[in-house]
């Protein structure tokens, strides 16, 4: 798979778009999934419901997970994710408002690979994806997969 | 005193003439027998006699017992005389004795009038204190009373203040979730108007003049602020929230590693820090660490107007108590305004002299009063500024 998905779990509209536009800015080509609560975002990792029939070998590269989501939130998502062996060690950035101590310390409890606070100025904001799309779509070498 | 032997009526010559009348009468037969019968008499008399005789000599013998018993009386009675005599003189002795038994009687009579009237005394000082005592027993407990009524009084109160701490508790839960709420939502609008104004900016050059253009970089700036703003205002409300965590610290390591840190920032700039060594302290790491990036970072920052600086920590004695300083000789202040460094969004600089929210010292001020000790400052405008805390 050549060009594997960045799955982005985010329900404010504005975030998503100015996202996208950060990865457009840094020329990340890489598909982009975009879930807009915490059960949409299970639904498609695991092939259920809305996303029934899609393969859950599929994963994505990288998962960027607001915390603050409707239904299931980011945390209980992060530790659903790391409850499924298919998911165990896909890696997972939350990307979020805050930086909550209580966030922080949860987020990594719950086996979060990184935790990247969203800047208000836009362009550090752009710099921050620019870093991550380095680091977890380039250099970073992925777990191998574990198929289901 | 001598027995005589003869009876006086045996006279001698009768005694002669007797045996010589008996001889005349047996010569005759009626002579004869009258003299036998006188004979016989005569013997008879003669035997009474004998038997007198006896008798006188037991009486004689009797009286002279008599005699020799009253001799031993006389004797007895003279001894008797002398024991009464002996007595007599003894009686003297005791009637001396008792006289001064009866006089040591008196004393102890007088004595135990003394004393009778110190008993009375005493008495009277006992009832006083029985007084006393019933006054004092009145007084006990009324301050049981008392007591008690201070006891259901402080009951009540902590009553009151379980309750006030339940509340506060509920309030603290209720500011935390205010806190995260506010960390969470409030900048994420900020993120959308600064994102998409530069998106304009970008995307749309060719039709903004240079006049929109200033506009929408004055909306980008705005929302940086209040980014900051929010910011500060988390810190200095998780300032108050947070649990203390009492430890030993190095205060001057801790100047030395913020002044690498602000010195790698800016390493254009001339700036000499001069830290004391060894300036330990009791406190909580996390937020004391505040403290000493706020002043420090403080004391770059209002220095940076100058071509050289000299920024110092140290410590010194004010009254009695050890405060630790940190010295500039940058722009300093008016000491007519030194009471609003402290207060929160209270700024003595426009944001053109020098930026920054106006919350850092009521931070700095907020961690110092948890920490027991207090803070403030000297200074004059343009000949530095000293801020001391006490910890």
């Amino acid at each position: 798979m050549p060009n594997q998905a960045i799955l982005l779990v985010e329900d404010n509209p504005d975030d998503e778009a100015l996202t996208l536009r950060a990865l457009r800015k840094n020329n990340i080509k890489n598909d982009v999934v975009v879930a807009h609560d915490g059960v949409e975002a299970l639904d498609y990792l695991f092939g259920t419901a809305n996303h029934a029939g899609r393969d859950p070998n599929l994963i994505p590269q990288v998962v960027l997970l607001d915390l603050k989501l409707p239904k299931l939130d980011g945390l209980e998502v992060l530790r659903r994710l790391r409850a499924d062996e298919r998911t165990k060690l896909l890696p997972v950035v939350i990307l979020t408002s805050s930086n909550e101590e209580q966030d922080r310390l949860k987020g990594y409890d719950l086996g979060a690979n990184s935790y990247v606070r969203k800047p208000v100025d836009f362009n550090q904001f752009i710099e921050a994806v620019r870093q991550l799309g380095l680091y977890w779509l380039i250099l970073n070498e992925r777990p191998p997969l574990r198929r289901a | 005193m001598s027995v005589q032997t003869s009876h006086p009526i045996l006279h001698p010559t009768l005694l002669e003439s007797g045996p010589l009348a008996l001889a005349h009468s047996q010569d005759s037969r009626p002579e004869q027998t009258a003299l036998e019968i006188a004979q016989r008499a005569v013997l008879n008399i003669l035997e009474d006699f004998a038997a007198e005789k006896s008798d006188l000599q037991l009486g004689q013998r009797a009286t002279l017992n008599i005699f020799e018993d009253f001799e031993a009386e006389k004797s007895r009675m003279a001894g008797a005389q002398r024991a009464a005599l002996n007595i007599l003189e003894d009686f003297t002795v005791e009637k001396t004795l008792l006289q001064a038994a009866q006089r040591s009687a008196l004393n102890i009579l007088d004595d135990f009038s003394a004393e009778k009237a110190h008993l009375h005394e005493t008495q009277r000082a006992v009832l006083n204190i029985l007084d006393d005592f019933d006054q004092e027993n009145v007084k006990v407990q009324r301050a049981n009373a008392q007591l008690e009524k201070e006891i259901t009084d402080r009951q009540r109160a902590e009553e009151e203040t379980q309750r006030a701490n339940k509340e506060l508790l509920a309030a603290n839960r209720e500011l935390e979730a205010f806190s995260y709420s506010v960390s969470h939502d409030l900048r994420a609008p900020l993120r959308s108007i600064d994102g998409f104004s530069q998106a304009l900016l970008e995307d749309h050059a060719d039709q903004l003049d240079s006049s929109a253009k200033d506009h929408l970089q004055r909306v980008r700036l705005a929302t940086q602020r209040m980014s900051v703003l929010i910011d500060d205002l988390l810190n200095l409300s998780r300032v108050t929230r947070t649990p203390m965590r009492w430890e030993r610290l190095d205060l001057s390591a801790l100047a030395r590693s913020i002044a690498e840190e602000v010195q790698k920032a800016d390493p254009t700039r001339h700036v000499e820090f001069v830290i004391a060594d060894d300036l330990v302290a009791e406190g909580d790491w996390r937020l004391l660490r505040v403290v000493m990036e706020n002043l420090l970072g403080n004391a770059w920052k209002y220095t940076s107007a100058h071509e050289r600086a000299r920024i110092e920590f140290g410590a010194s004695q004010h009254n009695g108590r050890r405060a630790f300083f940190v010295r500039d000789d940058g722009a300093g202040f008016d000491p007519r305004y030194a009471d609003r460094l402290f207060g929160a969004f209270q700024r003595l600089h426009g944001p053109n002299e020098f930026p920054g929210s106006g919350i850092g010292l009521a931070t700095v001020q907020r961690i110092v009063r948890r920490h027991g000790g207090e803070v403030w400052a000297q200074g004059a405008v343009e000949r530095g500024a000293t801020f001391y805390f006490t910890l």
